[in-house]
């Protein structure tokens, strides 16, 4: 299984690397391939909103960087974890311009979902979706909003199952592991 | 002394954006009103960090801020957040904050409005944690049908959004909550939702004629890796 972890972590989280250790812990035991990436160390241009990776490069984006790397990881991949800071409830911009780089794995087309207008599939499998927050202190709107941004995102990336958990500065080592193992296990197993 | 508000536009698109047609029409109601008003294209301003500096002088300026952004993967866009950041930062470090006012206008590619709730949410969230009046969120759904243009230019179909713009505009200068007409007429599509996806469909193929790709629309460029 390929697993691809992207990283929307800032310097000065210094949390985050307690969690990534704790997924790749996790990961290593199930065999997994793993991909990880700090975003932050990663020069990514932002999406310029003009879909020409829908009309005139169809399915890969113009800008050659990191970005179109990502997006081809991701569609590789058999999981993908996003792990972020809550920032207001959504992503850091580091881990949401990563996201918004990866609109070429899915078609301009419009397709129905649950009722719904969504764009349509490109790709036959993509991957399952994990989203690993953290905050300062507890905020049960932040971890609301991050919950749903996910179920959104699963929704509209095509995620078969998806996941979320959020983490504390004063959760104890065992129960970080504890809470990113479930959630792993919630859409793998 | 008049006010001062603020178009903050998140589209990288800047000024051919949808979200600067939407933003424009709001801030030329309330100039009409009295409102003197500033212009922000986040994309373009926010490049170096002494852009940033400027850009968070201008917002300390105002009294309402108006934050006008299409609709990317289910949330605000990267650099939108990343002002957001800034702002929250920059008035964690002032003793007084300025007592500020925003709005959050947004517009997506799904016909539904109900699509951009997250998305508000989070510049809700912003708010509080920012300590800036939260005046509300208007989502427009199916901003396709605008496409950049003025909205003076749209004709009749975008009767409902300038209408509940103007109903926006008066609340705000009478101090009042943003009346609920203006959110029906905003969430109101502007055409209807079956019509939206074939227009919008046809636009995709037909751009992609024009750019001689239309046989290869469905290609799945990673598809050879992802079976090896």
């Amino acid at each position: 299984m390929k697993a691809l972890i992207l990283d929307g972590s800032r310097k000065e989280d210094s949390i985050s690397a307690c969690i990534m250790d704790k997924i790749q812990d996790i990961l290593k035991k199930r065999n997994c391939q793993i991909k990880a990436l700090i975003l932050r160390d990663q020069n990514i241009s932002s999406c310029l909103g003009c879909f020409d990776c829908w009309k005139k490069t169809p399915g890969m984006c113009v800008i050659d960087d990191v970005g179109r790397s990502i997006a081809k990881e991701n569609v590789q991949s058999d999981l993908v974890i996003l792990l972020s800071p809550i920032v207001f409830g959504g992503y850091s911009p580091g881990l949401k311009k990563a996201l918004e780089r990866m609109i070429p794995n899915i078609l301009p087309f419009y397709t129905k979902i649950g009722g719904e207008i969504h764009h349509s599939a490109r790709y036959e499998k993509y991957p399952k979706m994990v989203g690993i927050g953290f905050l300062p202190s507890s905020d049960q709107e932040s971890e609301t909003i991050f919950k749903k941004l996910i179920e959104r995102n699963s929704i509209n990336f095509y995620s078969e199952k998806y996941s979320t958990r959020v983490v504390y500065p004063n959760d104890a080592t065992e129960d970080v592991y504890k809470k990113v193992a479930e959630a792993i296990a919630e859409v793998i197993d | 002394m008049s006010k001062h508000v603020i178009l903050l536009i998140g589209s990288p698109k800047s000024y051919a954006s949808t979200s600067n047609a939407l933003g424009d029409y709001l801030i030329k109601k309330l100039e009409k009103q009295g409102f003197v008003s500033d212009k922000i294209y986040i994309y373009d301003a926010m490049k170096t960090d002494k852009d940033a500096v400027h850009i968070l002088q201008s917002i300390d300026d105002a009294d309402l801020l108006i934050l006008t952004f299409p609709l990317y993967v289910d949330n605000i866009p990267s650099q939108v957040i990343a002002l957001l950041e800034l702002i929250f930062k920059h008035r964690s470090l002032q003793k007084e904050p300025k007592k500020q006012k925003i709005l959050s206008l947004s517009n997506s590619g799904f016909p539904e409005a109900s699509q951009s709730e997250t998305a508000h949410a989070i510049c809700r969230k912003f708010a509080s944690e920012t300590k800036i009046e939260w005046i509300g969120g208007l989502a427009l759904g199916g901003g396709g049908a605008i496409g950049g243009t003025n909205l003076e230019d749209v004709g009749r179909i975008g009767g409902g959004v300038r209408k509940a713009l103007e109903l926006v505009a008066n609340s705000i200068c009478e101090d009042k909550p943003l009346p609920d007409e203006a959110l029906k007429l905003m969430k109101r599509p502007l055409v209807s939702p079956l019509m939206y996806t074939w227009f919008g469909d046809a636009a995709w193929k037909k751009a992609a004629k024009e750019n001689g790709v239309e046989n290869r629309l469905y290609e799945r460029p990673y598809q050879a890796s992802e079976d090896s």
